[in-house]
């Protein structure tokens, strides 16, 4: 059979657009087809008045100064990384309690020196812990290295602090080292970052970014993440590849159990050897495929699989520059108390958030907005099932209610927020789904306890032949690092066939 | 050492322990399962619900309004009506003589009604508005977006003193929104400006006047530019000292502004003499200009009637105008490319510009990284050279 493309792939997220250029670049006839105007995913931004908005970048990990880290350096090998600039940020984040507010510092001799002097007593264990999270992820990032996937006695013996943390919480073992509650939240803080916390998200998602981000320190994009999927798609032409915006997908066709093409919302039908779909699994073998296609063991695959928390954001244009604005840092976490439990309970209804993130990004970012304002971003996590059912009259009132809460909290410590409002903007999960497309407006894709971590995860060979999964739905997971390698992992899937 | 190997073996446990949940969970079907009934087009269920992409209206009636504005009264005939927020917008499309249009129209009806009124008023040189109001019938068809737009009053961060500044047919969104009030047990207090030509264009008069009797929170002055002989009410345009006298002076109020673009930039600069700061303002989006040569920054001596060749997609070769909105030509010649607010904000009708100059008005939203990237939004792009663009 002769096919019009090599490769087909559904949706320009960070996933897509990573499979679609790395394909083009190895040689690949690659068409690109997304149902929205811009590319992107969540990689994208949004204009209100004078304001662009930066959509979900808080802090890109993997990057490094001038792109030399891992994902930095798959940025350079596809040819994006000329394209844009990384800038780099000086601290990991901002934690404020209401009786504590400290920011912690990049670097791991830093941080954990600011660790230990807020915490003399525990100084012992934040260091073997911190000890146990670096050698968990340079045990990782050689294991990762290795030809092919070694067996576990292997495992166990060579690599040890993989071995015994692979299939753990973080807490069950940063609470082993160390006991201070506070302590124990402030080194957890990313907890948002991964979408559970610290009591269910596994171990080795945390690890390896919070680890990341220690060694090659949190970076931003200057002109937003809309600059880096414009890169991608960019030097995606360049590779002799197609883009189609405003063109959804309707159908993958299907015969004899192999996948042969799609076809768009418009009608039009183009043919491929392979399909990559950065649609959730959901949505790609229940809408886009016929179902009765589909082997039951794909469906029973993902019975543990439950979808992943979406947010509520409030996007505020302020017409106040930013250093009259009391956030100090580019992330402010503010948390009401150390029990982060009670925090992911109330992510499974809509309830008044106690606490939430508060984004300044003109620290990182000066040119964000026009002289003498600001761009502030305050982010709650919240799963988007019980966002489902609330009436649509009632809708705007439901929200506006969970967005004062916040505002709320924010202007506790950020005073006029409201008053010097020019824009603002709330986003639900709701708002995910309708411009991602993605379930209950999921950020991150599947929760990830252990039993969904970075390796027990979904992968990317689809139930059907010639049918891959890219996105934060699958392997290594959510976030745009993740994303990105997602698009690399199931690329080089599809090129070692493609060579043979 | 004891404690470490207690440790080691509870890690090894926990190994055991989520390969056999996973396990479990896999086999036994005690999990989620995604081939049930609730989880097909989950996603397009919910979003329509709110966002409907496209509506299908038919008009119900229609209410002559003054001699060049009537309301088109519509019903929504493929679902309900969604909810939406007083002041926007939906994009109406129409076929005239062939070409495939669209343009945005705000609701005058409130809410929650059963019904949904665009309120139309004739404008000369106008495509589309001649064409509804003349030539659609009780019982036409109409297709739209559904609702969009971020010109509404917003209790999070609007406060409870509004003062609109209203223009022409630009009434339409402040008319649902005094509507909504009118329904509240709290509404905000609001000041309406209404600006007007001459007393025989003045939409929704009637209402406005029993309105302004009847409620307390609703204060109402007709500004009149061309009154006849011996008005006794206040005449002039919206400047700042009408404002001031009829506010009573500026202390907080959010201003929300709406009608043609010239009086759009007029307005602004009254409210700047008034010290109103810009988180102050609201304001509807600036169409494209009607005249586009008298923008800041439009070439000297390039007329509107220049002709320019556009090749689309390396294939198909059109002429087109400077003065016409590139997204206009490309209708005109049959081309279709998705639209929603037509005033440069939304991004639907992104193309990109691969070879030519365009101009685009300051106020155009075009994301930072697409005018480096080569991305324009063609609905207030205008040609100044040939070009080729992709769609």
């Amino acid at each position: 059979m002769t096919y019009q493309y090599d490769v087909i792939v559904v949706g320009a997220g960070l996933g897509g657009m990573s499979a679609a250029t790395f394909l083009a670049k190895n040689g690949l006839s690659v068409l690109l087809l997304e149902r929205h105007n811009v590319p992107g995913g969540f990689a994208t931004s949004f204009v209100r008045g004078r304001y662009e908005f930066e959509i979900a970048l808080h802090e890109l990990s993997g990057a490094g100064r001038d792109g030399r880290g891992d994902i930095g350096r798959y940025l350079n090998y596809l040819g994006v990384l000329d394209k844009i600039e990384i800038i780099t940020m000086p601290n990991l984040y901002r934690s404020i309690f209401p009786d504590m507010d400290v920011t912690l510092p990049v670097g791991l001799e830093e941080y954990e020196a600011k660790l230990c002097e807020l915490f003399p007593d525990e100084a012992k264990g934040i260091s073997k812990f911190l000890g146990r999270v670096v050698a968990f992820y340079q045990e990782f990032s050689r294991i990762s290295k290795l030809p092919k996937r070694p067996g576990p006695m292997e495992v166990a013996m060579r690599y040890p602090n993989f071995f015994r943390y692979m299939s753990a919480t973080w807490a069950q073992v940063l609470y082993r080292d160390v006991k201070n509650p506070r302590a124990r939240a402030v080194i957890s803080q990313y907890w948002g970052y991964f979408g559970m916390p610290p009591s269910q998200i596994n171990f080795m998602y945390f690890a390896l970014g919070l680890a990341s981000y220690l060694k090659y320190g949190p970076s931003f994009i200057k002109g937003r993440s809309q600059t880096l999927s414009n890169a991608f798609i960019a030097t995606l032409q360049e590779h002799g590849g197609q883009v189609r915006f405003n063109c959804g997908v309707k159908s993958i066709t299907v015969e004899n159990g192999r996948v042969t093409g799609v076809i768009t919302d418009d009608g039009t039908n183009y043919q491929a050897r392979w399909v990559v779909s950065n649609a959730d699994p959901i949505a790609t073998c229940r809408k886009m495929i016929d179902p009765a296609e589909v082997p039951d063991k794909f469906f029973q695959r993902l019975q543990a699989s439950t979808i992943g928390p979406g947010t509520v954001n409030v996007y505020l244009g302020v017409n106040l520059p930013p250093e009259k604005i009391k956030l100090t840092d580019h992330e402010n976490f503010i948390n009401p108390d150390d029990d982060f439990d009670a925090q992911y309970e109330m992510m499974k209804k809509i309830v008044r958030p106690t606490g939430c993130l508060a984004t300044l990004y003109n620290h990182v970012y000066p040119e964000i907005s026009p002289p003498g304002t600001s761009i502030v971003v305050l982010t709650a996590l919240n799963y988007g099932e019980p966002w489902y059912d609330v009436p649509p009259e009632k809708y705007v009132a439901v929200k506006n209610d969970v967005a004062d809460a916040m505002l709320d909290v924010a202007e506790k410590y950020a005073p006029g927020l409201r008053e010097y409002a020019e824009v603002v903007e709330v986003a639900t999960p709701l708002t995910n789904m309708r411009y991602a497309g993605t379930l209950g407006g999921s950020i991150y894709g599947f929760d990830q306890p252990p039993h969904d971590n970075v390796i027990n995860r979904m992968g990317h060979r689809g139930p059907l032949e010639g049918l891959y999964f890219v996105g934060a739905w699958t392997q290594p997971g959510g976030g745009f690092g993740p994303c990105m390698i997602s698009g690399q992992m199931a690329g080089s899937m599809i090129l070692k066939t493609w060579k043979q | 050492m004891g404690l470490e190997l207690f440790d080691w073996l509870k890690d090894v446990g926990q190994i055991v322990e989520v390969g056999g949940k996973q396990k479990q969970l896999r086999q036994t079907g005690r999990g989620t399962d995604y081939t049930a009934d609730e989880y097909r087009d989950l996603v397009r269920r919910t979003v329509d619900k709110l966002h409907p992409a496209r509506m299908r209206l038919r008009v119900q009636e229609i209410v002559g309004e003054t001699s060049s504005t009537k309301t088109l009264r519509c019903l929504r005939i493929d679902g309900p009506l969604p909810p939406f927020r007083a002041g926007q917008y939906v994009n109406v499309f129409v076929e005239i003589d062939g070409v495939l249009t669209s343009r945005p129209y705000s609701m005058s009806s409130r809410p929650g009604d059963d019904h949904l009124d665009l309120t139309v008023r004739d404008r000369p040189d106008g495509f589309v508005a001649p064409y509804l109001l003349n030539e659609v019938r009780f019982g036409d068809e109409l297709t739209t977006t559904g609702p969009s737009g971020g010109f509404y009053y917003e209790p999070l961060i609007d406060g409870e003193q509004l003062v609109f500044l209203a223009g022409g047919s630009g009434i339409t969104p402040f008319m649902s929104i005094i509507r909504q009030a009118a329904t509240e047990q709290c509404p905000p207090t609001i000041h309406l400006l209404y600006g007007t030509r001459t007393l025989d264009d003045v939409i929704f008069g009637a209402e406005l006047k029993r309105l302004d009797a009847l409620y307390p929170w609703l204060n109402f002055t007709l500004v009149v530019s061309e009154p006849p002989a011996g008005y006794d009410g206040v005449r002039g345009f919206l400047d700042a000292a009408t404002i001031e006298k009829a506010i009573g002076g500026f202390s907080g109020q959010k201003f929300m502004l709406c009608g043609p673009n010239v009086m759009l930039t007029y307005c602004l600069e009254q409210l700047g003499a008034l010290g109103v700061p810009a988180h102050k303002i609201r304001r509807e989006l600036y169409g494209p200009p009607d005249d586009v040569t008298r923008e800041p920054g439009w070439p000297e001596g390039l007329a509107a009637s220049q002709e320019f060749q556009v090749v689309v997609e390396g294939k198909k070769t059109i002429a087109v105008k400077a003065g016409e909105p590139l997204l206009c030509s490309l209708e005109r010649h049959g081309l279709i490319v998705p639209a929603v607010c037509r005033a440069g904000e939304c991004s639907s009708c992104r193309v990109r510009l691969v070879a030519g100059k365009v101009f685009m008005p300051a106020h155009a939203g075009v994301r930072e990284s697409d005018r480096r990237f080569g991305y324009i939004h063609s609905c207030v792009a205008f040609p100044l050279s040939d070009l080729h663009i992709d769609i």
